[in-house]
This record gives C-alpha cells, structure tokens and sequence, in this order.
C-alpha cells in the first residue's frame, strides 16, 4: 500500500515538474475568458425576455383571462366572417343582374372618344358618341359655312364661260382616270 | 265633386302632355368611408328644356353642370344635363331635399348614413328614405305574392326585357295580374283612407252615431262597390249613390260635407304630384346587403315611383364593409402570442 502511494506520489511529482511550454498564456486566458462571458451572457439574456414574455402563464388568472380573451376573438372573427359570407350568399341569390337602365356616362375625354373611333372601325357608333353643345353649335357653323363658299363658288363658275369650260374638262379627266383605275 | 273630377281630368291630360317634356332621371350616390357623399344627376331630354320645376331631384347653382347631347342613329337628339356636388355629409342633402322646390317637393325624403366600427370591419348603411303619403292604407305585399312584389319593384327595363323574352307569355299574364291586383289595393286604399279622413271629421260632431270601427267592418263590401262602378265613379259620388249605400239616406244627407272632404283629402293623397326617377347607389368596400337591383356594371338601382310609398315608406338602402387589416394583424399576433405562452407552459410542465 505504501509502496503505490510512493509511485503516485512520485508521477504527481513528475507530471508537476514537466509543465508544458506556453507561449502566450495571457491571450489564451483573454480568449477563453471571453468565450465563458458570451455563453454565460446569452443564455441570461434569452431566459429574461422569455421569463418577462411569458411570466404571465405562472399567474392563474391572468393566464385564464389570455385564454378566454383570444377565444373570444377568434369566436367573434369565425361569427363575423359567416355572418358576412352568408349575406353574401343571400344577396347573390336575391338580386336581379340587369343592364343598366339609365348610367351616368363618364366624362368625355379626347382619348376616350378616339379609342372608340378606332374600335369601330373608324365609324363613330351614333348611340354612343356625345357631343357638347358647344361642339355641336361649332360644327353646324362649319358646314353653313361650307355650303355658303360652294354657293359662291358655283356663282363664279357661272358667271365666267372660260373658268367654266376649263373646269368641265378638268373634271372629264378626272373621271377618266377613275375609270383607268 | 264634378268640379274636382273636371280639373283631375284636364290635370291628367296636362300630365301626359307635359310628361313627354319631362327629363328621365337618374342620381347616382357615391358613398364615401368617411361619410361624404358625391352626388351625380344625370337629366336626359329629348328638348333642351330642363326647367327648375320640371327636376325630379333638388338642384341648383352651387352644383357643377355640364351639358352634352347625343345623336341616335335614327338621328335623334337627346339633351344631356350632368350636375354633380361633393356633400361634407348626409345633413348636408336633407337640407336640400328641406329646401327642394322641384316637381317632387311635396314628398318628405331624406337620405341616412351609418358607420358601425366592427372591429375586424367597418360595416357602412347608406338610404335614401321617403315617408309614406297615406294615413290609413295598406302595405302592398297584403295584395301581393312574392313573385308579383318582384315584379312590381322592377325598374322599367327589367319589365320590359322579360316581357319580351322567350318566357313573354307568362311575364305578360304575371303583368296583368299585378295590374289587376294593384288597382283593387288603389281601392282599397282609398276606401280606407276615406273611411279614417270620414270619421276623423264626423268625430268632433254632437250626436254622432256612425263609427269608425262600424265602417271598417263594412270596408271590402264598399270597396267592392266601388270597383264595380269605377268607370262612372264622378257622377255616381255626386249623386250620392256610394253613400247612400254605404251609410244610408239620412246619414248621407247629414254628412254630405263630411264626406266630400274626406274624398277630397284621400284621393289627394292618392293621386300626388310626383315624376318618377331612378337612384343608384355606389357603396365603399364591399357589398354586403341591399334591397336594389344590381345593373351588370355592378351600381345598385332603384326606380322611384309613388305607388311604392303610397302606404309604406320607400327605403332604398344598401350595406357595405371594409376590412381592418390593421385589427387582422394585432387579433392574429395576440393568439399567436397566447398560443405560445401556453404550449410553453405545457412543454415545460412536462
């Protein structure tokens, strides 16, 4: 016995004596230090905010009263929500879809009109073409006008053989060369 | 009596003449979340005569207009006038409708406006309301089946494509029925009316032995009197023939005032001065309920005519929601949020 308690005491001697050779042991000591503090830290820091998220659920009747209020939610959302899908439901049933009997027409744009004009096949489609007053007005202006130059036109012809002649022929030509065409 | 019967006819006549000028309506309400109503009128006319008094609806000079006309291809014209006004709020248009001096100024109507805060939605309800004309008549789905209430609502176009769709003969015979049971409720009404104007004034009368409640008991047989000679109605009054039969010689002669008054007043309330119209109305959100018919651009339409508030107020009403997405998030989050405390609380108990 007190020869094994010698030999223990002599390895013990001897691993004390063969240290091992270190070269930085200040930063070794920093490193292992700093690595304690970050595990040590994170795990306080994570365990208060769960303690102070979740305290509530140690404490009977606020626990009870979380409970009860998000149950009421989602009771009033599920009733809320049928309530409405089913007037839904309902409404879907009892109206009567129809064309529009009488619309307020949106005002009339300049882009609009030429959208229309080019979905009709350059035909401005009577019934849905809308004309302001002033429009209107400006247009039967134009073709008074129009007819009062032509009325004129036709006087000075009349009145001169020569420019009638030439005219007439230019005319000839013309439809001779529709007929060619 | 034969004076009053002389002016309703001329007044009729004048109606039909004066109808063909008088413009076909339509006010559209835009309803807003926060309560403002735009409101559009759109007047169509086959002559550019949109006169104060011939409008259907409160207008005037605070509104914007803009007219326009439209050529058909068979070259008719139509005159155009477009108003619209921004409303703060639906005070704002009964104060018009207060201070209306248009072809329907002598109904009561009034528009109604409600936001129900709903948490997980904002529900609105807008109307458009007018009061019933008659004291003492009877709603109309007494007369009518379901069916026939449906068709009697109907706008106009409505009647007219199914009157002509391949299922034309029984929408004809479902017209006529209506029309036929409609002109026995008019009687009725105006029995009823007359018989509660009647009594109400031979009331106040010492020795008067005939009670209302005496009246209203022998109601369907008077009516069915004057059903049955409604074609000589005017002169058969005057003569006293109906109320002869309905309270005797003596009572007949004794009342004779009375009774023309009361005719006076019920067939007044009948026969009102009002132009009929169309209302539409574009709800916020989405909608939810209505009592309207929806067109196929998806605007809700009522047709305004008197038979429909003769008895009965006319509500034109529609129901919308918005859905709070801020409400979703925070009610979601919360459960999530208790969820979790308690599965913890498990998780950990285990």
């Amino acid at each position: 016995m007190k020869n094994q308690s010698e030999k223990y005491e002599t390895i013990i001697s001897l691993l004390r004596k063969s240290k091992p050779v270190l070269d930085s042991t200040d930063e070794i000591e920093r490193v292992v230090l700093k690595r304690i503090k970050i595990v040590h830290r994170s795990g306080l820091y994570l365990s208060e905010l769960v303690d102070l998220l979740f305290g509530w659920v140690y404490i009977g009747w606020v626990r009870r009263s979380l409970i009860a209020a998000s149950a009421a939610l989602v009771l009033v959302f599920v009733y809320q929500q049928g309530v409405i899908l089913k007037r839904i439901d309902v409404l879907s049933k009892q109206t009567v879809i129809i064309d529009k009997e009488k619309t307020t027409t949106p005002d009339t744009e300049i882009e609009k009109l030429l959208m229309t004009y080019k979905n009709a096949g350059r035909k401005f489609p009577f019934n849905t073409v809308t004309l302001s007053e002033r429009q209107m007005d400006e247009l039967l202006e134009s073709i008074k006008e129009l007819q009062i130059k032509y009325k004129d036109l036709e006087d000075l012809i009349e009145g001169d053989p020569e420019l009638k002649k030439l005219i007439e022929q230019k005319l000839i030509e013309s439809n001779r060369n529709k007929i060619n065409l | 009596m034969r004076r009053k019967s002389i002016i309703l006819t001329v007044s009729i006549i004048l109606l039909i003449i004066e109808s063909c000028d008088e413009p076909e309506t339509v006010v559209t309400n835009y309803v807003h979340p926060d309560g403002s109503v735009t409101r559009k009128i759109e007047m169509r006319n086959s002559k550019n005569n949109f006169k104060k008094a011939d409008l259907q609806v409160p207008f005037d000079s605070t509104w914007t207009v803009k007219d326009s006309l439209e050529i058909s291809q068979k070259g008719d014209t139509t005159w155009i006038k477009r108003a619209q006004k921004q409303f703060k709020n639906i005070d704002e248009i009964n104060l018009e409708y207060k201070a209306d001096s248009g072809a329907n100024k002598d109904v009561l109507r009034h528009a109604g406006f409600k936001k129900s805060f709903k948490w997980f939605n904002t529900e609105f309800r807008f109307s458009e309301r007018i009061e019933k004309t008659m004291s003492f008549g009877y709603p109309v789905k007494d007369f009518l089946n379901k069916e026939e209430l449906l068709y009697f609502y109907s706008p106009g176009s409505l009647k007219n494509e199914k009157e002509t769709s391949p299922d034309s003969l029984k929408y004809k015979a479902l017209s006529d029925s209506v029309k036929h049971k409609t002109d026995t409720w008019v009687i009725r009404n105006l029995v009823s009316e007359w018989i509660g104007k009647f009594s109400d004034l031979i009331s106040v009368r010492a020795g008067n032995d005939i009670k209302r409640e005496l009246l209203k008991g022998q109601e369907e047989k008077f009516a069915e009197i004057f059903q049955a000679h409604e074609e000589k109605f005017d002169s058969l009054w005057s003569n006293d023939f109906f109320l002869k039969k309905f309270i005797g010689e003596d009572n007949a002669i004794k009342y004779k005032v009375e009774a023309d008054s009361a005719m006076n007043i019920a067939t007044n309330k009948i026969f009102i001065n009002f132009k009929d119209y169309s209302v539409q109305i574009v709800m916020p959100g989405k909608l939810i309920g209505t009592n309207g018919f929806i067109d196929s651009s998806g605007v809700l339409l009522w047709p305004v005519k008197s038979d429909y508030f003769l008895t009965e107020p006319y509500e034109m009403w529609a129901e919308s929601k918005i859905p709070n997405t801020w409400a979703w998030i925070v009610s979601g989050l919360f459960v999530v949020f208790v969820l979790t405390g308690v599965t913890m609380r498990i998780l950990k108990k285990g």
